[in-house]
């Protein structure tokens, strides 16, 4: 540690001002900080200040997708590790040149995205479509925008689409099997051209064509998938965390899975196919995953209250209605997007009327 | 009684419940500013004798509220570091002043209550007072709608009201009867934690038949101590013929002192607190008493920032204050951010408290923390979190506001109700991205009154 302290000191002047490297500011920067709890002190009142940072925020995401990741490690093999690894580094190095070519400081918000992009890919997609999708997503999703904090749309996502429309076969006809017990696929690298392990539809597939997988299958995440999509009872451990810890919102939780469940019920009684029950409905596909780490992504979501309801209900429902009315299989995807879009406008209508009460507050 | 938002937060460093007496200085400095005060007039020449309870100088500003003179001396005027020095100081007992004449308008409109009023005053306790709604300094001579008490107080480690009350509970009582004498039929509200409790019951007793006491109950919980809070949250609307008076326990304990015993106000109850602090305590000074001799023992080695008020609301004092002024409720020291942790944002947490509960001090009971002025993270873009709008006490958008002060659109920041803010500091406390959003209003407000001057 004092060794680590003395070269960042000994650096320090290099990266300054006027030094040789002072393009790569932010770069160092950054990694001193990731280090070394920042020196900044307090100028003004109040004196004292909360522990939390925006670091500590996204590890808390980062912590919370632990369960996920080792559930598709073991379904899904090492592969998954690769597409984490390209994912971190074609994002990084997206968002290290923009901070640079700003003259801003590197935002931890990429370590969120270069997670949770690869885990909403196919399991088998080919290494460099990792790699130009999280490309196109930073590059479009965010720092087009002017970086993080004024993104409308949840970068992943924006890759993921992207990915979807430019290479529609391989985002959507091969999925891997998960492995079996007691090993799973831990010690493999599959990809989708080992032929015998790919099937070419996944649950909610299936149910189209009028199939059910098991609930308790579902449950645990032995079904084809997306790579952190399959196993809802990781994805619920890593939500309840986020949570607790009031990272995520608690309101665009409960609004999107209530108005989904509400709307499923209804569906189930009202349509005249027959489509699997609510509870599989929840527990297939990518809605939970999407709700507690997608959703509520604090900044493409609202940032008021009644909005936040309004949004999850937004969201809830057009998954439902995508999945049933239309003839796609998944929606979230185009759901969370859409509660994107209407983000702004819905904090900007009850921003309006908070404004009108406020106007004769005294 | 509807209160929003807030948050209490703990920290280590909170003043023992003792009030301790400090030596006999040897000279005073009583700074000639205070926060709301300028004794800009002065009454006495350099070199001048002066006599324990004589005015030194006036606030012209502020219904010439006085600087007395807490032991007799010899004055200096330090002109240049805007204070006035007492030397040669005596240490008399307080006699028992006449009372002044008040002036004959006075008298003749308000009688017996104008009288009482003036003394106040004159006498220095006058100065306890404020309007609820914006902090100032009410007419002495104006009528009032109700009138505010305040035992409690929130900010961290300033003087505790509580404390002072037990201490001196007959002094307190009496202090109410005094206030009400000055009042018509105006009622007066004592701001409790708890209302059901033997003690407050107790003090009830004390002044019934005396005073028209209605007790209200208040969670412990910062910033509803706040005057403007409490004025709204008891839905007594802004009314510049009738405002609301507010005081809190020093005050009443001032009153008491002047209109009972005709002394003049010339100590307090102030507390000395914060991480910095060595035995956090609550000490009986006058106004004027050397910062360094007051510090002497008390600070702890290594740098400390030292904040006249509390560590939300507070001003940092540098060297070149060097006694208490007039208004000080308490100092609060807090050691200098030196050592940077390392892999901070990776520990678990279990010792420091947030309101977000992303550490793990979340699974245990509430623990004062020991704080320091670090801003514990980097500035960043907001996210949006919402953290700023759950704490903030009198629902404006603290992210709005920000977004709007960066988009230099003062029109609307009007319109979000800037005005509103009461710069508790809890939006910028909580804040994950660190934005100093309470400073950044201070500012905008100040540009905005400026344009409105124009
Ligand atoms: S400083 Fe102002 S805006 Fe911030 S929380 Fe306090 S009252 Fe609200
Ligand atoms: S607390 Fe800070 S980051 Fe969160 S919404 Fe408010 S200003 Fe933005």
């Amino acid at each position: 540690m004092k060794i680590l302290t003395q070269l960042f000191n000994q650096a320090r002047s290099h990266f300054a001002e006027g030094g040789l490297f002072c393009r790569l500011h932010p770069l160092f920067a950054a990694t001193e900080n990731f280090f070394f709890a920042p020196s900044a002190r307090t100028m003004n009142a109040p004196f004292v200040r909360d522990p939390l940072d925006v670091k500590r925020f996204m590890s808390t995401v980062i912590i919370a997708l632990v369960p996920v990741l080792a559930v598709s490690l073991y379904c899904f093999g090492l592969r998954v590790l690769a597409m984490i690894a390209v994912s971190y580094a074609v994002g990084g190095m997206v968002e290290v040149l923009f901070a640079i070519v700003r003259k801003e400081e590197i935002n931890e918000g990429f370590l969120v995205t270069g997670l949770l992009f690869p885990l909403i890919l196919p399991p088998g997609l080919p290494l460099w479509m990792v790699g130009v999708g999280v490309a196109f997503g930073v590059l479009v999703g965010k720092e087009l925008f002017g970086g993080t904090g004024r993104n409308l749309f949840n970068p992943a996502l924006v890759g993921r689409v992207f990915l979807g429309i430019a290479y529609p076969v391989a985002m959507s006809g091969n999925w891997l099997i998960p492995g079996s017990w007691p090993y799973g696929r831990i010690f493999q690298y599959a990809s989708s051209t080992t032929v015998d392990a790919v099937t070419t539809a996944t649950p909610l597939g299936l149910a189209k064509q009028g199939q059910f997988a098991g609930t308790f299958d579902l449950f645990v995440g032995l079904v084809p998938g997306s790579v952190g999509e399959t196993s809802a009872a990781a994805i619920l451990l890593g939500g309840i965390l986020l949570l607790l810890t009031r990272v995520a919102s608690w309101r665009i939780v409960v609004a999107t899975l209530g108005s989904f469940l509400a709307l499923e019920t209804l569906l189930f009684y009202v349509l005249p196919t027959p489509i699997p029950p609510p509870q599989w409905q929840l527990l297939a596909g990518g809605i939970l995953f999407g709700t507690f780490f997608m959703a509520t992504d604090p900044v493409t979501s609202p940032a008021t209250g009644p909005a936040k309801w309004a949004y999850g209900i937004i969201i809830g429902v057009t998954v439902g209605m995508i999945r049933h009315l239309t003839g796609y299989v998944e929606g979230v995807m185009f759901a969370i997007l859409l509660g994107n879009i209407v983000a702004p406008i819905l904090d900007e209508i009850t921003i309006s009327l908070r404004l009108r009460r406020l106007r004769n507050e005294k | 009684m509807k209160l929003c938002g807030g948050y209490d937060i703990k920290m280590a460093g909170r003043p023992a419940v003792e009030i301790e007496s400090p030596v006999e200085p040897k000279e005073l400095f009583l700074p000639r500013f205070s926060c709301r005060f300028r004794f800009s007039e002065l009454c006495i020449g350099d070199g001048q004798h002066v006599r324990r309870g004589q005015v030194l100088a006036r606030d012209p500003g502020n219904h010439g509220v006085p600087l007395l003179a807490p032991r007799d001396g010899t004055a200096h005027l330090d002109l240049e570091k805007e204070h006035i020095v007492l030397r040669g100081l005596s240490a008399n007992p307080p006699e028992a002043l006449e009372t002044p004449e008040a002036p004959a308008h006075i008298s003749r409109e308000l009688g017996s209550v104008g009288m009482k009023r003036y003394k106040l005053l004159t006498l220095g306790a006058w100065q306890y007072m404020f309007t609820a709604h914006n902090g100032a300094l009410p007419d002495p001579f104006g009528s009032p709608q109700a009138v505010l008490v305040s035992t409690l107080r929130l900010d961290p480690f300033l003087a505790r009201g509580d404390i002072q009350m037990k201490t001196m509970l007959s002094n307190f009582t009496r202090g109410l009867e005094q206030l009400q004498s000055l009042l018509e039929y105006q009622p007066i509200y004592l701001v409790l934690p708890k209302v059901a409790t033997a003690f407050a019951e107790q003090v009830r007793e004390a002044v019934r038949g005396y005073a028209y006491i209605k007790p209200v109950q208040v969670p412990l919980r910062y910033p509803f101590d706040h005057f403007k809070i409490l004025a709204k949250a008891l839905g007594l609307s802004h009314d510049d013929e009738h405002p609301t008076w507010a005081l809190r326990v020093g005050g009443i304990l001032a009153m008491d002192r002047s209109l009972t015993m005709s002394l003049p106000c010339d100590t307090k109850v102030i507390s000395i607190g914060g991480s910095g602090a060595i035995a956090p305590t609550h000490l009986t000074v006058m106004p004027g008493y050397p910062i360094k001799e007051l510090l002497s023992a008390r600070i702890a080695a290594g740098p400390v920032r030292i904040i006249n008020g509390g560590a939300l609301t507070g001003q940092a004092i540098g060297p070149e204050q060097l006694g208490i002024d007039v208004e000080c409720a308490g100092l609060t020291l807090l050691s200098e951010h030196v050592n940077r942790e390392f892999l901070g944002f990776v520990r678990p947490g279990s010792d420091r408290r947030s309101y977000s509960r992303c550490f793990l001090s979340a699974l245990r009971r509430p623990m004062p923390e020991r704080m320091t002025t670090a801003v514990r993270g980097e500035r960043r873009p907001c996210v949006a979190c919402g953290f700023c709008e759950e704490v903030c006490p009198v629902g404006i958008m603290p992210h709005l506001l920000h977004k709007l002060i960066y988009q230099n659109d003062l029109d609307a920041v009007e319109r979000a109700r800037l005005d509103l803010c009461i710069a508790c500091g809890l939006c910028s406390f909580v804040c994950p991205s660190k934005i100093a959003l309470g400073e950044e209003f201070r500012q905008t407000a100040e540009t905005i009154r400026q344009e409105h001057q124009n």
